[in-house]
């Protein structure tokens, strides 16, 4: 088992490089290699790394899976993967070659402990000549059923101890409920200690999840408005104009709620909800968010019924494309029950939020794909300016775009240039894209230099999974005995007519992004 | 009542007037403003929002300099929605005249909305070139930054620099691209000594040396290498060009070193082949030798760095990192270390090329510092006897010194204790002026750590 290391003097030379994060050279191990989460977004990501000279000497990925293949076929389905899937384009050959020199390749059977046994040699030997100083990362870029039995067997062939850092990776979901994901906890937990250990929800890399944080504490005119006395609600949105694809098994077993809610909608609704940490570091940031999770009212029984929307797609356009219901899309199975839409009205039961609703709503097939966060004042307390004048004036709103065209917008009012006096309400825009002189990394990228260089801020911590799921499981003990009853609706809309009538019945309303 | 407003489709918007004055030049602007605002918006739409990142101000001196502010603020704009001031100054024509142009190329970057980017061209004549904050203060933005990017040498020390530093939150140059470029970049340091906290201060010669800057830090990013930093011996760079402005980004680059890890400068003489040895006491009187010299390599252009080689021992293991541009030398077959005393005091490091280099390197710094002094290094080079004639100080020609792209590989090899050299590859991205630009920008070109080396790479240039 290891530990996160004592501190060390920072770098002096490092002392004023822009954008400088150098990790510690490392051997990255990806079990699953060969796999699609390896090919489209892993590869490509250190490859754009390497390509922006964050990649030490030294450095090297090992890639380990099931398919027999040598060092040079797995370099050349590397390098297919990376022309294809890179975010920058066209691929240097330069950088390419040299990231691929770095590229090794090991077969390993999960199963079998000689392979782990041959991949220890393969990493000692690498790290004796690539100065290494044993610092290791493992990435399980495989199903969740493998999380169990790679682990088990990086312990019993040596690979979680010796000298250098030993740090595991592992992809949400996290378990599939409370239960498993407890068990999932303790199963990684044997073998590596919790600060090293890893779990990965690329929406915590994007820029604009980071800058919620940013938009909060590092301004003091929102924080004071922050809270029950000036919110009258939030809305999240996390809609996709896509369907399944080719995930139609894993989906249709894990549904909008375990797919998108428990992870990324409420790791959202943490972070517009907690309060400030002492410091942007690991634990302090997830110390917050962990007691937000745990202050939402659990919604079990009745309750789920009424608080609770579950929709599925039914054939219908999107984008201009007349496209298939869910059950008619490969792999699902057919009569499949399985939720692509949910929407939940919750509360957070603390103080600076007591009375505050919290809608979220997530699903696909909808009419555009778009990410954001809603805050919705209070209307002021008396109008000064008469209700004719104000017929036209929406109480103000902060909308935190997540994506795309990433950004904050402020509502408010503001006098028409007319004679008389006349409100309507204005935007003031501010745009990531277009504001800063620099470029917007992608999350991948951010989370794996993240990871080799120790920072786990921007990871999701065991309790802090657990205590979603907390959350999750009464809703879906409710949903599986039919409260509230499947609802389906047409693909390219906003979801079943229920879910606009969990807002009607609080005299409120979805905001059409 | 909603007025009817047919909007005018966006396209790119002209104004040009001669012998104008700047109120005119700003009732210009903000008609501009106010056509961009309902370019493409249905009646009952809002306007188009506003964005504005910086206001730019460029000081070109010749048509070439002003061409290029144009372009370079252009391809910025593309992505950072700005308002672009270039001003040709022209102070010698003796009328005074102003005449101005005023442009809104369409810019599409795929977003919805317009990007919005203004292009001011103001042509000065006369006395009023001299007085560029009370041109152009009345066009700035408010409440954005501005930056002041003065494109061939600035006039240091007068008044016109101090005035047009007024406006500023930062001044941009490129030290690469000064004429008499020794008493320049020796102005420059001097100003950076002496101008507001607030100002900043950014050279884009200073962002060229960032790859340098980070696979030298990287070397030593691991806390197991973090104990190297006070075992370093010996510096030496490989430069291109002759003449002491061309050493400019090497004794920069030094600077860097010796600032961030608390060396002193010692002694330091310049002799033949751009020779440069210098010595930095670092800490417990430990000596470090430092060591330039001038290597002609395709590619590169006068001034620019070709290779950095650090080699020191540390608790008993030795290590030597060797950085190389455009790595396609040609290997030395003997090299030439002097008398035999000199070679059993400095082996070559067998076949190794930057071993065998370093070790002739020391030889003849450890023959030209050690048991002779600087004037005997003059003798070395010019054959005079010493005393008979001062050290010619080469010329450095003021013309185009950076190449249209100097997009290029670094090579590391790297080698501790007894183990296999470790090679590593990078690619250094474009260094065009306007990614460079951009880069020091994004910063706010306030960079500590530029000061401190600039102040330590002076020094070092003074003592030459």
């Amino acid at each position: 088992m290891t530990a996160v290391g004592a501190a060390v003097a920072p770098n002096p030379l490092a002392e004023g490089l822009h954008d400088y994060r150098v990790a510690e050279p490392a051997l990255m191990v990806i079990f699953g290699a060969t796999g699609d989460l390896s090919g489209r977004k892993l590869l490509p990501a250190l490859y754009n790394l390497a390509k922006q000279r964050l990649l030490p000497a030294g450095f090297a990925v090992v890639g380990a899976a099931i398919d027999d293949l040598s060092d040079d076929a797995f370099r050349k389905r590397a390098s297919e993967k990376i022309s294809t899937f890179s975010r920058t384009q066209p691929v240097d050959p330069q950088v390419l070659q040299s990231f691929l020199d770095a590229v090794f390749y090991v077969k390993v059977d999960f199963n079998k402990l000689d392979d782990f046994k041959t991949l220890a040699r393969k990493l000692d030997e690498l790290d004796h000549a690539r100065h290494v100083g044993g610092n290791r990362v493992f990435y399980c870029a495989t199903p969740p059923p493998t999380y169990e039995t790679i682990t088990e067997q990086l312990k019993a062939a040596g690979l979680n101890a010796g000298e250098g850092y030993h740090r595991i990776v592992i992809e949400k979901p996290f378990g599939t409920d409370f239960k498993s994901a407890r068990e999932l906890n303790h199963i990684v937990q044997r073998v590596f200690h919790e600060d090293s250990v890893y779990r990965i929800d690329h929406y915590l890399g994007k820029e604009t999840v980071q800058n919620i944080m940013a938009f909060r504490f590092a301004n003091t005119i929102f924080e004071p408005v922050w809270n029950c006395h000036f919110i009258d609600s939030v809305q999240i949105t996390a809609a996709e104009e896509i369907g399944v694809e080719n995930r139609g098994a894993y989906y249709d077993k894990a549904g909008a709620m375990r797919d998108i809610v428990q992870n990324h909608a409420l790791q959202l609704l943490a972070l517009t909800a907690m309060e400030p940490p002492i410091a942007f570091e690991a634990n302090a940031v997830r110390d917050e968010k962990v007691k937000v999770l745990r202050a939402i009212r659990p919604i079990a029984d009745d309750e789920a019924a009424k608080a609770t929307v579950r929709g599925q797609y039914a054939s219908g356009w999107v984008l201009g494309e007349h496209v298939h219901g869910y059950r008619e899309e490969p792999n699902v199975a057919a009569g499949t029950l399985t939720e692509t839409f949910v929407a939940l009205r919750l509360f957070i039961d603390n103080w600076r939020w007591a009375g505050v609703r919290f809608y979220i709503r997530a699903g696909k097939r909808m009419p555009k794909r778009v990410t954001e966060i809603r805050i919705l004042f209070n209307r002021p307390p008396h109008l000064t300016f008469g209700r004719q004048a104000a017929q036209e004036l929406d109480p103000n709103a902060i909308t935190l775009r997540i994506q795309p065209e990433e950004g904050i917008s402020l509502k408010f009012g503001a006098k028409v240039p007319a004679a008389g006096i006349r409100l309507r309400s204005v935007a003031m825009d501010f745009l990531y894209a277009s504001s800063f002189l620099v470029e917007v990394p992608e999350a991948y990228e951010r989370l794996l230099l993240d990871c080799m260089i120790g920072d786990p801020t921007l990871f999701t911590r065991a309790d802090e999974v657990e205590a979603a799921w907390t959350l999750v499981d009464p809703i879906e003990a409710a949903w599986r005995d039919g409260r509230p009853p499947l609802q389906m609706y047409q693909a390219g809309g906003w979801g079943p007519a229920a879910a606009a009538k969990l807002l009607e019945a609080d005299g409120r309303e979805w905001h059409r992004p | 009542m909603a007025q009817a407003v047919n909007p005018p489709p966006m396209e790119t918007l002209d104004w040009k007037g001669q012998g104008v004055t700047i109120a005119q030049v700003l009732d210009a602007l903000t008609e501009f403003r106010h056509r961009f605002a309902r370019a493409m918006v249905a009646d009952d739409d809002h306007p188009h929002p506003r964005n504005c990142v910086m206001t730019l101000i460029a000081v070109a001196a010749t048509e070439a300099e002003e061409k290029k502010a144009e372009r370079e603020s252009t391809a910025i704009a593309v992505h950072h929605p700005s308002l672009a001031i270039v001003v040709r100054d022209q102070a010698d024509v003796k009328a005074g005249r102003i005449d101005a142009w005023i442009a809104a190329p369409e810019i599409a970057d795929g977003s919805a909305s317009p990007m919005h980017y203004e292009l001011v061209k103001l042509h000065v004549h006369g006395a009023a070139a001299t007085h560029l904050a009370a041109l152009v203060d009345p066009l700035l933005v408010s409440g954005v930054p501005t930056y002041l990017w003065w494109l061939g040498t600035p006039p240091f020390g007068s008044n016109e620099l101090r005035d047009a530093l007024q406006i500023a939150d930062a001044v941009v140059v490129d030290s690469a691209r000064f004429t008499r470029p020794y008493h320049s970049f020796l102005a420059l340091a001097g100003m950076s000594a002496h101008v507001h906290k607030r100002l900043g201060l950014a050279d884009l010669q200073w962002a060229r040396l960032d790859p340098w800057r980070e696979t030298i830090a990287q070397f030593f990013a691991p806390v197991a290498r973090r104990a190297y930093l006070s075992g370093i011996n010996e510096i030496g760079i490989d430069y291109a060009g002759e003449g002491r402005g061309n050493r400019i980004p090497s004794s920069v680059l030094i600077g860097w070193i010796a600032s961030a890890l608390g060396w002193k400068l010692k002694r330091a003489a310049g002799g033949m082949g751009g020779v440069v040895s210098a010595q930095y006491e670092a800490e417990r009187w430990r000596t470090v030798e430092v060591a330039f010299r001038s290597v002609p390599k395709a590619g590169l252009v006068e001034g620019e760095i070709g290779a950095v080689r650090i080699v020191g021992t540390s608790r008993g293991i030795t290590f030597k990192v060797s950085i190389a541009r455009a790595p396609e030398r040609v290997r030395h077959a003997s090299p030439d270390l002097g008398p035999l005393s000199f070679r059993s005091l400095h082996p070559t490091g067998g076949e190794d090329e930057a071993g065998m280099e370093i070790a002739q390197r020391r030889a003849i710094q450890h023959r030209e510092m050690t048991f002779q002094n600087r004037d005997s290094l003059h003798h070395t080079a010019t054959g005079d006897a010493p005393g008979d004639s001062v050290p010619p100080r080469p010329t450095v020609i003021a013309r185009e010194r950076r190449g249209a792209d100097n997009s290029m590989v670094l090579l590391t090899l790297i080698d501790i204790g007894g183990a296999d050299t470790l090679r590593h590859v990078q690619r250094i991205e474009s260094t065009q002026d306007a990614a460079l630009l951009v880069q020091v920008l994004a910063l706010g070109a306030h960079d500590a750590v530029y000061g401190r080396s600039l102040a330590s790479g002076a020094e070092l240039m003074q003592a030459l």
